[in-house]
Parts: structure tokens; sequence; C-alpha cells
């Protein structure tokens, strides 16, 4: 077989998808919800910067930027788009229309959630993008500040995986609830405490605030200076945080008692911020993403439509 | 008989509370123009929804075409063109991009695609409307559009649900002539409960009640249900000479006369006896006597007292059933 068939054999058993995608695309970016929160968010952030412009330095400028997308108020925008696609009325209209026809309920949930994840990452990097573009290449009458590339592509990443997994978070509650204002209650009362619900299982360092206070360091980071310490610190001892703070949490769940620490790490101690792990927090939010995904892919695959 | 659908003990109960379907078994030749017929609630829509894989089945199982219905039965739903009652369809889309979403999610290769959706449109009616936004469609014109998307993957086994329903005479007519149309070559189930729909298109028919498929055969077989060459006449004249009429034709060679509600004569006759033959005789009666015939009513082809008939056999059955 070549590689035309095979392509070819490829594009047809993704026509399905592509074409939720696309429809699903549509639909968002026609609601009025996802409309009003572009142009809301393109106001909070002119006004940020705007306030801002001659106190704040590059580092705290940007972070003040990605503040309302990491703990207040986007947040529950994203929830509420993560939530609709397979709860409430929805769900008969999309049996009627879709799931009757030959594609997978895993092929139209994967669709639906790549839909809603693009718009939320679009409408997020199509205000912040020119924002950081505009803050750091003005000339400002503040102290010159030494944000790097890699600290911006970085920061960008960890805010765009936050709401990725906001998203998939609302996917599954959505799944599991059926009922759409239920979901968005039962959301807002779980992500608003988040941060003390995370200090009871030692993992404040994934909090949104904790994140949202790294994000100035993170931003001053090198790509070298980062990829050193990698070499020093070696992404073995991330590892070994990361499955230490996952037993933690697994003990604390299963009523266990946690193992004492030798003592508190410097992430919280010193305020600098500087042992923020970009692979911790990949590893922190990618894989209950997935998770998230995965656990509402079962959850709507029994359910009866 | 090679079968389009077969069900064995196919059962549905939802949370525990309520039976939808009731240890069903249910097998539908192929090629037959089968009517799945039964009250409102009686478990018609559970069922079709059940052979999509929309709903899993709490007990059974259901095949289309040799395959094993489910959720991920993609296989099985690519041979089934489903038309729910009144679709519900995304407004804001115009009839072309609609149909070319569905044909898209039927996996159709462009080349396909796009001469079969001008087709449907002009055959469904609808190729003036297509610069209107589905929202704007009447009940009418979104029951021809969802006709149009059961029909874009050309599917062998069409499952439709209450095609009628809401429709104005002109356009049920079009629907039930499209579906006698498609008859000839693909197997067709509607699920109604508007018994003259049943009677003028199907040739095969299921009577579900409470659930459970308490009929399935030939449309022939389900008029044998009916009380066998009963004859009603409507009569004019004094309630005397009607009793006498009434009398004197109970005496004839296997024949049953009673008086019906408002000046009605019930004529049963018995097996083997000639019908055109008892039929003339009572005439005779009637001619004879002081009253005066109004109409005939044959209860031979009425479709709707075999229907009533075996509900009330069913209800009779009491726990038996």
């Amino acid at each position: 077989m070549d590689s035309a068939d095979k392509i070819s054999k490829l594009g047809t058993r993704m026509m399905p998808f592509l074409a939720i995608l696309q429809q699903d695309l549509g639909t968002l970016w026609a609601s009025r919800l996802v409309r009003l929160w572009l142009a809301a968010t393109g106001l909070l952030t002119f006004l940020l910067v705007a306030a801002n412009w001659t106190q704040f330095q590059d580092a705290p400028l940007i972070a003040s930027i990605l503040f309302p997308y990491l703990v207040f108020p986007w947040f529950l925008v994203v929830v509420v788009l993560g939530v609709s696609p397979v709860s409430g009325s929805r769900a008969e209209a999309l049996a009627d229309g879709i799931l009757s026809r030959p594609v997978g309920r895993c092929e139209y949930l994967l669709a639906t959630w790549s839909a809603r994840v693009l718009v939320v990452l679009s409408v997020y990097l199509v205000v912040v993008v020119p924002a950081i573009l505009v803050v750091t290449l003005a000339k400002r009458p503040v102290r010159e500040d030494l944000v790097t590339v890699y600290g911006i592509v970085s920061a960008l990443f960890v805010v765009g995986l936050v709401l990725t997994f906001l998203v998939s978070l609302g996917f599954l509650v959505g799944a599991l609830l059926r009922k759409p204002l239920l979901a968005v209650v039962v959301l807002i009362f779980v992500w608003y405490p988040i941060s003390l619900i995370l200090s009871i299982f030692s993992l404040e360092q994934f909090s949104p605030v904790s994140l949202s206070r790294a994000v100035s360091t993170q931003l001053r980071q090198s790509w070298r200076q980062s990829e050193d310490e990698a070499k020093a610190a070696g992404t073995m001892q991330d590892m070994e945080q990361f499955s230490e703070q996952f037993g933690n949490l697994l003990s604390r769940l299963s009523g266990a008692p946690a193992k004492p620490k030798a003592s508190k790490g410097d992430f919280f101690e010193t305020k600098k911020f500087e042992d923020f792990s970009l692979f911790r927090v990949t590893l922190g939010y990618g894989l209950p993403s997935l998770a998230a995904v995965t656990l509402a892919t079962l959850c709507f695959y029994w359910r009866d439509l | 008989m090679e079968l389009a659908i077969r069900t064995e003990h196919l059962t549905k109960i939802y949370s525990q509370r309520l039976i939808a379907v009731n240890d069903m078994n249910l097998e539908v030749p192929q090629g037959a123009v089968f009517g799945l017929l039964g009250p409102n609630g009686a478990g018609k829509t559970t069922t079709l929804r059940l052979l999509l894989g929309l709903q899993r089945p709490s007990a059974g199982q259901a095949e289309v075409f040799g395959k094993s219905c489910g959720p991920g039965a993609v296989g099985v739903r690519s041979q089934i063109g489903y038309l729910p009652t009144n679709p519900k369809l995304p407004g804001n889309l115009r009839p072309i991009e609609y149909l070319d979403l569905v044909g898209k999610l039927s996996r159709l290769p462009r080349q396909v695609r796009k001469p079969r959706i001008s087709a449907l449109l002009r055959a469904v009616g609808l190729l003036g409307a297509t610069e209107q936004q589905i929202q704007t469609f009447s009940t009418g014109m979104c029951t021809r559009l969802g006709i149009a998307a059961a029909l874009v993957g050309d599917p062998p086994l069409l499952l439709w649900d209450e095609p009628t329903a809401g429709l104005d005479p002109s356009a049920r007519r079009f629907t039930l002539d499209l579906i006698r149309e498609l008859g000839k070559t693909k197997t067709v189930v509607v699920a109604t409960h508007i018994l003259s729909d049943i009677d003028q298109i199907c040739d095969h028919i299921g009577v579900m009640h409470e659930g459970r498929m308490i009929f399935a055969g030939s449309m022939q077989d389900m008029k044998r249900y009916l009380r066998k060459d009963d004859f009603t006449l409507e009569l004019e004249g004094e309630d005397g000479d009607i009793q006498r009429l009434a009398q004197e034709a109970a005496k004839l060679d296997g024949l049953d006369a009673r008086i019906g509600a408002g000046d009605t004569l019930v004529v049963g006759i018995a097996d083997g006896r000639s019908r055109s033959g008892a039929l003339a005789e009572v005439l005779k009666l009637v001619d004879a006597g002081n009253v005066s015939l109004q109409a005939i009513h044959s209860g031979h082809n009425a479709t709707e007292n075999a229907y009533l008939q075996l509900l009330q056999e069913d209800e009779a059955h009491g726990f038996g059933r």
C-alpha cells in the first residue's frame, strides 16, 4: 500500500472527528458566551496593562495579565464551556443528530473536547500574546526587566495547561452529573478552595495562586539556566518529588499517615519560587487532564442517551 | 429467510423502576416494510434506540444484519438510517451544510457526498429552501430534511420513528409514498401509533403493548386476528322491526346476529360459511323487512379492530401474560 492510500484511508477514518470538530468550533465561535468572553478578556487585559504601565516591571505586569486566567474570574467561563457538550438538553439533540450516525462516542467526545480546548486557548492567546508583545517591546518608564522568550513561552504553556485541565474537569463533571447548572456549581465549589484542598495533600505548588506567584520568576528564567538546573538537579529529582507528592496524596486519601518530611522545600520558605519545575507542573496538570478526559469518555460510553 | 433485525429476550429497565421493553423477541425479514405499532409509552422508541446503540439493554440482545448492537457498534449504525420523531436539527446550519455534516459522519467521500446531497434535496422537495437556515423551517420541512439525512449514507435499513407526526395531509402523503417507494429496495421499520399509516404501507407488523411484543407477523396474519367475517349493517327503521330482523337473521344457518349501538345489526359468520352467500341472505331479509339499509361495514380490513382486539386480549390475559 503506498503512502497516498494510507493518507486517504486515514482521512476517511478521521472524517467524522474532523466534521464534529469543525461544526463545534463554528458553533462555539458563534456563541454569545465566547464572544462576550473575548471582549471582556480583551478589555480586562487592556485595563490591567494601562493601569500598571508605569508601575510594574515586565515580569510582574505579564504575571498580572495571566492572573485572571489562572485564578479568577475566567475559570468560570472555561468550566461552563467544558460542561456543556454532554449534559442537559444537548445530550438528546446530539443523540438524534450525531450519535445515531456511524460515529463512536469516544470520537465525539474527543472532537468536542478538542474544540473547547482550541477555543479556550485561542481566546487566551489572541488576547494575551499581543499584550505581552506590547509590554516587552514598548519603552516604558520602569526599570528594565530580564524577561526571556523561554520564560514567556513556558509561562504561557503553564497557564494554557491549567485552562486545558479546567476544560477537562468541566467535561468530566458534566458527563457525571448530566445537569449543566449543577455541574457548574459543583465545579465552583471545588475550584474556589482548590489551594486549600491542595495544601491538605501537600500539593501547594500546583495551586493556581502559587503558580500565579511563580510566573514572575519563571518569566525571567532562560532556557540555558533552566537546562543547567535540570542537569544539576536532574529530572530524576523532579520525578522523585512528584512520586513523593503522589504517594502523599494517596496516603491522605486512604487515611494512612503521610511520610514525615525531613524539611520543608525552598519553594514555600523563600517565596522566590526558584525551584519552580515546569516538568512537575506539566505532569501535575497534564496527567489529571488526561485522566479526566478518559473518565468522562468511560462515563459517557456507559450512559444511556 | 434472511433477517435484518433480530432481538432475543431484549429487555430495558430504566433506573430499576420503569420497564420500557419487556423480554422482546422480534424478527424483521430483509426487504420488509415493518410497522412497529403500539400506544404511546409502549416502548417503540426505546426499541429503536436499543437497536441504534444509543441505549444499552438491561438483558437480552439485539442484532442488525447479524451484528450485535451497542454504543460501540459503529458498523451497525452505518447500516441504519434513523429518523427521530420531530428531529432536532442544528438551527444555525443550512440544509446543504447539515447534510454535508451527516455525509461526513457517514465517512462518505466528497465525490459521493455532494451529488447525493443534491439528489436528496430534490427528492424531498427542499431545493427551494437551501438558502434558509434550518431554524426557520416548519415541522414538515424539518421532517423532510430529517428524511434526507437518514438517506445520505444510503443505508439498507431505515428506522423511522413517527415519521408522519405533526405533518399536514400533503406532507403525510409525501412521506407515506416515499416509504412505499423505499420499501422496494430497503428494509424499513416505521414506529407509529397511527394505524392508517401502517395499513397503507406495511407488509409486516409488530404490535407492542407495555413493553411487550404481543404480535409479530404479516399483515394478513394480523387481520386474521379480527373477529372473522363480521358485517355491520347500519339500518333505519323502528326498533321493533330491527329487533325482528335480528331474530330472523340469527335463525339462518351459520349466522349470528345481534343489535349493535345506534340502529346497527352486527352479523357474525361462522367458519366455512360463504361470506357472500350469508350477506345475500341477510340483505334479502332486510329487503323484505320494514327497514332501510343505510350502509354496510365489513370488519375484514379494519386493522384498527384487530389492533384493539390484540390490546384487549393482552389486557385480559392478566397474569398469563
